[in-house]
């Protein structure tokens, strides 16, 4: 038997989850919990905190200039929200590819954390835009780097008495690459197989700095690979650069076999999606870079 | 503990007293007798059982009764008017959209879904909007159809045209 409990105030779910944490179940857009095969089991309370107003603002902090996201934002606000797509294009092009509108009207950026899958798909997408994750409890709160937040697939860093309550995206400097590519079983509606996020700051002469790789669904917890970056750090994108980077994300990649898919086939694939984005990455940056005529005043 | 439930479906309001784990496919199916909504898979991936949940597209599977309270839902019965099909389901009719009619009340829920939001979608925003729905008849191409056509008409008489 299960209670249920919707609280519209931040404060008050803290103080519940502090004197309740470890029988607390939160819901958020429920698309993860209600697929489980025991939804409910073990928990005495179902916290719903999908109507907090202060887990669902998007906003810039003025304090810090950072675009903050509440958890409990859904796929679909994040996906067109116009500051995301203006500040973090990379993390909105990840939100859109979550599974249908009708998952994505539901889901949510912070049960996609709080599920703690390798195949979220904004998680990459926040690893190579620096995200910290907010953890906040009664009197106390901490930030931490987002991958920190993971420690293997289904279980995190989160105490029972904290609840996500946003993600901090610092603003990014300069003119911003990246893309999202994920392979899976159809285009609609299905967990990623696996995953490639990428973004870097792109120069007028074509070379790239901050490089950031991260990868998703090819490791116990999603991960950040530094040799494909180094490999393209302060370089412009040439085919053999390419294939170091793919080269570099297969080897990192330490898939499991399971239903969606082999460990073989994982580690292939992610090299090339990389290569595939890389590809079209550099061919836009190309046809930038040309220069225009000049229009006659 | 149960729990009770406001909620408006198609207009009318209506009042449940549920347990929190029930599911709102079910709370329209049995208690709302509405079952035009379907259910196909149970964990969101076939679209079946597609309502509009305050205005917006969801998996009725994936929401439990107890979190939608106070809360508009639309679902396929609501668009009829008077004994009358709306031109959309009439489009599907006559454009062969209709087999077994199992993924139907979904995909005219996700239909009007897109057509509220664009008055003229592309093909390809068409196939996007009802990439959450099977449908293992048609092939889609006769869905898509029928909704093009519904959008062209909708379009014409917006201008009077
Ligand atoms: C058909 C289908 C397709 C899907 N496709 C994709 C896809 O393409 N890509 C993808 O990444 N995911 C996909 N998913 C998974 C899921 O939709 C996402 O992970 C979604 O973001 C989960 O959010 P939610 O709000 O529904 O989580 P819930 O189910 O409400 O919660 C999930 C977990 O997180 C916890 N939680 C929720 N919010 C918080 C919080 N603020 N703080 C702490 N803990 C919290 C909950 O207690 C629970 O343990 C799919 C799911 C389905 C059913
Ligand atoms: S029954 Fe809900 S999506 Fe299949
Ligand atoms: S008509 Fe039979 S599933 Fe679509």
């Amino acid at each position: 038997m299960i209670d249920y409990l919707r609280l519209s105030q931040l404060d008050d779910v803290l103080e519940m989850l502090w004197a309740e944490g470890p029988g607390i179940l939160m819901l958020a857009g429920g698309t993860d919990i209600l697929v489980r095969p025991q939804p409910f089991a073990g928990a005495r309370i179902l916290l719903d905190i999908s109507r907090v107003e202060q887990l669902r603002d998007i906003a810039v902090d003025p304090a810090d200039d950072c675009l903050v996201i509440g958890a409990a934002a859904t796929h679909e606000e994040v996906a067109w929200h116009p500051q995301v797509s203006r500040r973090a294009q990379l993390l909105a092009q990840a939100c859109r590819l979550v599974g249908s509108a009708q998952i994505r009207n539901l889901g949510t950026l912070g049960g996609n954390l709080g599920n703690a899958s390798p195949a979220a798909d904004s998680v990459p997408a926040l690893a190579c835009l620096d995200a910290e994750v907010v953890l906040s409890g009664r009197n106390k709160q901490r930030r931490l780097p987002v991958l920190e937040f993971f420690t293997g697939p289904g279980s995190s860093v989160r105490q029972p008495d904290e609840v996500i309550s946003s993600l901090r995206l610092p603003r990014q400097r300069g003119r911003q690459v990246s893309f999202f590519l994920k392979a899976g079983q159809r285009r609609g509606m299905c967990c990623s197989k696996a995953s490639v996020a990428f973004r870097a700051r792109s120069h007028s002469d074509g070379r790239l700095s901050g490089v950031r790789v991260a990868l998703g669904a090819v490791a116990p917890t999603v991960v950040r690979v530094p040799e494909a970056e180094q490999v393209l750090e302060g370089r412009r994108i040439e085919p053999r650069l390419i294939d170091e980077a793919a080269a570099a994300c297969s080897r990192a990649a330490r898939p499991i076999d399971d239903i969606r898919s082999t460990a073989e086939y994982r580690k292939a694939v992610v090299g090339a999606l990389l290569t595939d984005g890389l590809f079209r990455l550099g061919d836009k940056m190309k046809q930038r870079r040309r220069p225009r005529r000049r229009r006659p005043r | 503990m149960k729990v009770d439930v406001q909620l408006t479906i198609n207009g009318q309001p209506a009042q449940f007293r549920v347990e929190p784990t029930e599911r709102l496919v079910d709370t329209l199916r049995e208690r709302a007798g509405l079952t035009g909504t379907k259910e196909g898979c149970g964990v969101g991936e076939c679209g079946a059982c597609s309502v509009l949940l305050d205005g917006k597209l969801v998996s009725s599977c994936l929401v439990l009764t107890v979190a939608a309270h106070g809360c508009r839902v639309d679902t396929v019965e609501g668009l009829a008017r008077d004994g009358r099909l709306n031109d959309l389901q009439r489009a599907f009719i006559e454009e062969g959209a209709v087999q077994c009619g199992y993924c139907t009340p979904g995909m005219l829920m996700a239909a009007e879904y897109l057509l509220g939001r664009y008055a003229r979608p592309t093909t390809e925003q068409i196939r996007q909007a009802i990439s959450g729905n099977l449908c293992r008849c048609t092939g889609y191409r006769k869905i898509v159809s029928a909704i093009r056509k519904t959008a062209r008409q909708r379009a014409a008489r917006r201008t009077g045209r």
